[in-house]
């Protein structure tokens, strides 16, 4: 008879007829109900309310029956956690059983039943079968305890489990010793702590079990052994040697993992004829993955992608293997692509490059730009094949297939950019193609092309004009290139039409747009040609810089951390795990925390060719660091200058911004010097509650004020803030704030080292800031760090202009990098609170204020509301207000209230003037300047 | 490692649903049906890895069910898709097909078998074999339509749909047999001239085995095989036809594989599990003959600038007792073809065993055949229609072809089994044993 019957009984009432049957005195009966009962849990009915009468047919002799209850019970325990008791005493006794299979089932479900009052009923049957002479009962023991750890770790500790977990990693069961290689590395995982450090006993004791192992367990031990850090090259060979053969493993997992090791292992090796002979063994069993099926060929390929990054000897004879199969899904194709590019050479660019032109005239139009790009790309890394890449595009533009032409033409124009003066005699090809242009990026590479060879193409102005008809429709790629090229057009032929044309242009985009780059572009040129055209000249015609092969794109710190994580899910997505990863069991997320799921699957060769026009500076931070300014911003989104200044108060706990990264400049005013529990500022990611304790504080600013009674009392050194916590920095935990001492800015820091090994080499660096803040010196003066321990610094800040970035405003936004000897580079964000900028002498003239003031834009004024202020208590404000540099210049009553005006003086570039037209509200302006 | 594990119908139901960790949402199988159901706008598949709010789903399609794992660590997603693959083969074995249907009229069985092969979130037992004695639930093995007793060829190895139960709990379909498929996946890639570029043999040797007892097993391959391949590049110039050896270019063993007498006699001797396993995978690059070969003219219609004939010539290159089944040969055309019309220049016996299909929409024209014996030549004659009358469009749009066939009995890299040997000292002992080779195109594709 099949299962299928359970399913069907669809009718009303069916819950009670379930109840009736599961009290029936008839066994199968009973043993039928229950089957309709995980039918019906299986489809997602609840059936929750059986719980009592499903836990009563516990207690059998059926062993058919008993697992079903306890699939049950496994799947409502948690929502009935009082009756889930009721099971207890059965499952002790069952763990008592002479049957090691109702022994082991015992231990299993008991541990799969999350509720914490099982916990201590189930120490005294774990231990027993940890200890059992049936290797199945002990194999399942084991993952137990991994099971009790995640519920209640101190009760695992308290009864010793642990010790008896690494014990197992000796038993003769290959099995046992799998599952305890698991369940320490589970625990190890979960609590972060060294209950699983591979000492040189026990990395024997892996090795051996290594060869004994299920193909799941060698996986666990090889991953394991990858984080072993061998003491020197011989002991690294001695493990090459022994996990060598796990290359000719079937299973994928395997394969990968033994990968991993050999090639972390590798590091300490010197012997180069040993290295050598590595790679040529690592290539067929890397080949091999490929004839697996697809999905698993698709998470073999972008491995591979990460190994050929580093090492292409390993796999460059190989290139034939990459080619695409007909059959191939396009996940797996894309994938090839990318690993094809790598691997050409010289030697095999004719084949290659064969490949790419079948490619390009598949259907998949993804697949086909790709194969575009990938020609490009190639022409862009081999000098040599240059000129036959180039051959191939303007084959595959004869086809005029619409997007091929533009991909094409995209990738020309970085073709032109890496080997200029060599190949312009193709742009009579290309101006033949202008009408099936209309993607922006294809349009902007031909507007560029145009423009940088004005003077080879006898009708540029015809061309350009032609773009120049939908000029205001065209989207801000578009338009900043065209602004450019005529421009350029001008400078080069100065006649009367290119004149007519940049009047045009030039008026639309400094008056009719409403984009910011493009108007300042649009006023830089023209200052520039109206009052110095020889300048122009040398300014927009210089000669550009060479781009260079920029191979896959990836950081070597990035592709580093990435080869220590091989197989997995790091590998597959190709971003650092601490990127997508919580330690926490939560079931919900916030869904900002976590990395958006389609962008690991797509267009790496886009950004791998700068397409910046050299011409224009670009924007100096994205220029200076992008790897820096990528990854700090993934920390915490940028906020904008309005929205934060805006957001002064933020101080009210009505004000729901308080939290996500949004930075509040009058609680950081608050938090310096009489917050009791430390400023808000970029960290608030991570601990945006912080935040109300300093808005409260910012009450306190009253002084004498009623409202002031909850003003905690200021202790001497508030902590600092964390801008970097210890599960994003790998255990490092980074605590600073800016702030003001002596007359000098000072970034006050704070170092925890929350791992194993002591670090050293601390070394500091910030991204251009918009106050052109950097430290005086890159040293952090700390010295080395013992785990467990904090060690703190000033670091004196300098204010330089080369720092700063203009484009920032006044953003207090920090991105600051730290490095150390053990970790290589972390990331972090902080913002630069504005009292910690406010210099001594800001007292102004009462005379002089009030032009200044209103010389400043009004646009960039921002507000706040300071309560708690009354004419009365002004003057009891006025010394805390000048401890900060924040001085009062002028206050007189009105019958509205008062008028209330500090004043105060930024360091450096953003003078920073406080009026303050206050009523009882009190109200804070600040314009920079 | 795996928070849950479900399996779920091409409809998106949940037909099996196991919750390890309980850090993942119930409702997450609906968040991963709708992310895979619409992909992409061009019905592009889904990579078999991805996340979405920070759970990470693994996936693989087999027949007509998918199944996943969800996680929210930083784990192995290899392990974790070999065990998915696992966890079908184990279906399999135990149901006899792995469907929709199976594993609801067994989804108790699946619970029972599931219990045993994960437990808490990570895999444990994961052989057919060593799982029997855990499984106290029957299987419902559903029978194909069409009786026979012989297990049909044609499907490859997966033709047998037999429980692994069935050797010692069901008495009426109880046989002792064992089946080993040499199954081959070829790819071929010619270029415009006809020449071969690139080929490549994916074989395995695939063992299904239902012996009583488990006795030992030994299978000879050829004895002039070769592993690895020769590291100079010009190795292809001192191969000797007739004696030539059978090369590999990389070989894998299950785990069960003794080696012993692998380097003297290319014998393998294993204790075979039940279920079905690949007891090697191999992997070969050096040139065998390919099977077919197909050659397009193009003639001009002096008269019609409009029109042209297109022949496709189509060659069985192996010996001729042996036949290929469902050939299919897919020969795109550009969209300039307007009309099209086409006729057969071999003669047809029997009738019917030929079909040619233009699909416009695809603008493609598939020739179909039931059955293509080795040695045979065929012609399809394709009077062709150009809209804006130019034949260089044709000879520029047409192809890449592909041809899609299976061949039984035939074994492209001439890999064989000398004998299989069941190590039982019982003369009376005289179970079935099926060897069988089949080759199928993977990915054969003739260049225009």
């Amino acid at each position: 008879m099949s299962d299928s019957k359970y399913f069907s009984t669809t009718k009303k009432g069916e819950i009670h007829e379930y109840k009736e049957d599961l009290r029936a005195v008839d066994r199968s009966k009973r043993k039928d109900s229950v089957k309709k009962v995980i039918a019906a849990m299986t489809v997602g009915k609840d059936v929750s309310m059986l719980f009592p009468d499903v836990v009563n047919c516990m207690q059998t002799d059926d062993l058919e029956l008993k697992k079903l209850v306890y699939l049950y019970l496994i799947n409502y325990a948690k929502t009935q956690p009082d009756l889930a008791i009721m099971g207890v005493n059965t499952f002790v006794k069952d763990s008592q059983d002479p049957n090691p299979l109702i022994r082991a089932l015992a231990v299993r479900t008991m541990g799969c039943i999350r509720v914490d009052k099982i916990t201590e009923y189930l120490c005294d049957p774990l231990q027993r079968c940890l200890k059992d002479d049936d290797p199945y009962v002990r194999k399942t023991a084991a993952v137990c305890v991994a099971k009790l750890f995640d519920i209640n770790p101190e009760l695992v500790e308290d009864r010793g489990f642990l010790d008896t977990l690494k014990d197992l990693l000796a038993d003769s069961n290959p099995m046992v010793v799998a599952n305890a290689v698991a369940a320490l590395a589970e625990i190890h995982e979960t609590s972060g702590r060294d209950v699983f450090q591979i000492t040189s006993q026990s990395l024997f004791k892996l090795l051996r079990a290594l060869n004994e192992c299920t193909e799941w367990g060698q996986v666990f031990i090889l991953d394991s052994l990858a984080t072993y850090t061998a003491k020197d090259a011989k002991d690294a060979e001695a493990i090459i040697e022994r996990v060598t053969p796990r290359l000719q493993h079937a299973n994928c997992a395997v394969v990968l993992s033994a990968v991993k090791v050999i090639l972390k292992q590798m590091e300490l090796v010197d012997d180069d004829v040993l290295k050598k002979t590595l790679h040529k063994k690592m290539a067929p069993p890397l080949v091999t993955l490929l004839s697996a099926e697809p999905e698993i060929q698709y998470v073999a390929l972008r491995n591979i992608h990460l190994v050929v990054s580093k090492f292409p000897q390993i796999l460059v004879h190989e290139v034939k293997v990459f080619f695409c199969k007909y059959n191939d899904p396009i996940y797996v194709k894309m994938e090839k692509l990318e690993i094809m590019i790598q691997l050409a050479s010289d030697k095999n660019i004719d084949q290659v490059l064969l490949e790419f032109k079948e490619y390009a005239t598949e259907v998949d139009v993804d697949f086909v730009r790709k194969a575009v790009r990938a020609i490009g790309r190639c022409a862009v890394s081999l000098e040599r094949a240059a000129e036959r890449c180039i051959n191939v595009l303007l084959e595959l533009i004869q086809t005029k297939l619409n997007y091929v032409v533009q991909e094409a033409i995209i990738v020309i124009k970085d073709i032109f950019r890496r080997y200029p003066n060599r190949y312009e005699s193709i742009i009579a090809t290309l101006c033949e193609n202008l009408e099936s242009l209309d993607e922006p990026e294809a349009k902007a590479s031909m507007i560029w092309i145009i423009g940088e060879y004005a003077e080879r193409i006898e009708n540029a102005d015809e061309l350009l004009e032609t773009f120049l008809e939908s000029f205001p429709e065209e989207t801000s790629l578009v338009q900043l290139q065209l602004v450019t090229a005529t421009v350029k057009l001008f400078l080069k032929k100065p006649t009367e039409r290119p004149q007519q044309m940049i009047q045009l242009v030039l008026t639309y985009a400094t008056q009719e747009t409403d984009n910011p780059d493009l108007r300042d572009r649009a006023f830089v040129y023209w200052r520039l040609l109206s009052t110095d055209p020889e300048a122009a000249k040398e300014v927009v015609l210089a000669e550009k810089p060479v781009i260079a092969d920029v191979g896959s794109g990836m950081e070597p710190q990035l592709l580093a951390t990435l080869l220590q994580n091989l197989s997995s899910l790091a590998s597959v997505y190709h971003k650092p795990p601490e990127t997508f990863v919580s330690r926490t069991r939560l079931a919900v997320q916030r869904a900002e925390d976590l990395p958006n799921p389609e962008d690991h699957f797509g267009d790496e060769s886009g950004t791998a060719i700068s397409s910046a026009d050299a011409a224009i500076a670009d924007s100096a931070a994205a220029a200076g660091a992008p790897a820096a300014a990528a990854s700090t911003t993934a920390l915490s989104p940028q906020p904008d200058l309005l929205g934060d200044l805006l957001d002064l108060g933020g101080g009210d706990t009505s004000n729901g911004n308080v939290h996500q990264g949004s930075h509040d400049l009058a609680s950081s005013l608050g938090g310096l010097s009489m917050g009791g529990t430390g400023g808000s500022n970029a960290s608030q990611q991570y601990n945006s509650p912080q935040a109300q304790p300093a808005a409260d504080d910012f009450f306190g600013f009253g002084g004498g004020s009623g409202s002031s009674a909850r003003t905690p009392p200021a202790p001497q050194a508030p902590p600092l803030p964390v801008i970097l916590p210890a599960d994003k920095g790998k255990g490092l935990t980074v605590s600073g704030r800016v702030t003001r001492q002596n007359g000098q800015i000072v970034y006050k820091i704070a170092l925890a080292n929350g791992t194993q090994a002591p670090m050293d080499g601390f070394m500091v660096q910030f991204n251009k800031n918009a106050f052109g803040l950097s430290p005086a010196n890159q040293n952090i003066p700390v010295g080395s760090v013992a785990p467990g321990q904090t060690a703190t610094a000033d670091l004196v800040l300098n204010q330089a202009a080369g720092m700063l970035n203009a484009a920032a405003g006044t953003t207090p936004t920090l991105q600051v990098a730290i490095r150390n000897n053990q970790q290589g580079v972390l990331y972090m964000s902080d913002s630069v609170p504005a009292s910690a900028l406010f210099t001594e002498g800001g007292n102004m003239d009462p005379s002089t204020f009030p032009p200044t003031w209103k010389g400043l834009p009004d646009a960039s004024e921002a507000s706040q509301h300071l309560q708690g202020v009354t004419p009365g208590n002004i003057e009891a404000i006025k010394p805390r207000l000048v401890a900060k540099n924040v001085f009062l210049m002028a206050a007189r009553g009105s019958p509205s209230g008062a008028i209330w005006r500090p004043t105060a003086r930024a360091q450096g570039v953003s003078e920073l003037k406080l009026p303050h037209d206050a009523n009882f509200e009190g109200l804070i302006g600040l314009r920079p300047q | 490692m795996i928070s849950q594990f479900y399996i779920l119908s091409l409809r998106g139901d949940t037909i099996i649903l196991r919750d390890y960790l309980g850090n993942v949402p119930k409702r997450s199988s609906e968040v991963f049906f709708r992310k895979v159901k619409f992909w992409d706008k061009e019905g592009g598949d889904a990579p078999p890895v991805f996340s979405v709010d920070g759970v990470h789903y693994l996936h693989v399609r087999d027949a007509s069910v998918l199944l996943v794992a969800t996680t929210r660590e930083n784990v192995s997603p290899s392990l974790i898709l070999e065990l998915l693959k696992r966890i079908a083969g184990i279906i399999k074995d135990y149901c006899g097909l792995l469907s929709e249907e199976a594993v609801r009229k067994n989804f108790l069985l699946v619970y029972e078998l599931l219990d045993e092969v994960i437990d808490y979130g990570y895999p444990q037992n994961s052989s057919s074999e060593a799982l029997k004695e855990f499984v106290l639930n029957d299987p419902t093995v559903l029978r194909p339509r069409n009786k026979s007793s012989v297990p049909s060829i044609g499907k490859g190895p997966t033709g047998v749909i037999k429980s692994v139960l069935d050797t010692n709990r069901t008495g009426g379909a109880k046989r002792d047999e064992i089946f080993v498929d040499i199954v081959e996946k070829i790819s071929c890639t010619f270029n415009a001239g006809g020449i071969l570029q690139t080929s490549q043999v994916d074989g395995s040797v695939q063992v299904k085995s239902y012996l009583t007892g488990n006795p030992a097993i030994s299978l000879a391959l050829n004895e002039n095989l070769a592993i690895g391949r020769r590291e100079d590049g010009h190795g292809h110039s001192h191969s000797i036809p007739g004696a030539e050896a059978v090369m590999l270019d990389d070989c894998n063993f299950h785990e069960s594989v003794s080696l012993d007498r692998f380097e003297t006699e290319r014998a393998l001797t294993l204790v075979p599990p039940d279920g079905e396993f690949a007891v090697m995978n191999y992997r070969s690059t050096s040139n065998f003959k390919p099977p077919f070969k197909v050659y397009t003219i193009i003639e001009d219609d002096p008269h019609a600038p409009a029109k042209a004939v297109l022949f496709i010539k189509l060659r069985a290159e192996f010996a001729d007792s042996k036949a290929a089944a469902g050939l299919e040969v897919v020969c795109p055309l550009p969209h300039e073809v307007s009309r099209l019309s086409c006729e057969h220049h071999t003669e047809v016996k029997p009738s019917g065993s030929q079909s040619w299909d233009w699909q416009e929409r695809a603008r493609r024209l598939v020739w179909k055949f039931k059955r293509v014996q080795g040695g045979t030549e065929h012609v399809l004659k394709v009077r062709v229609t150009l809209e804006d009358g130019h034949t260089a469009a044709l000879k520029r749009g047409l192809g890449p072809m592909n041809l899609q066939f299976t061949i039984p009995m035939y074994c492209a890299s001439r890999l064989a089994v000398r004998y299989l040997q069941i190590m039982k000292n019982d003369p009376k002992y005289q179970p079935y044993r099926w060897v069988r080779y089949v080759t199928m195109s993977n990915s054969y594709v003739i260049r225009t």
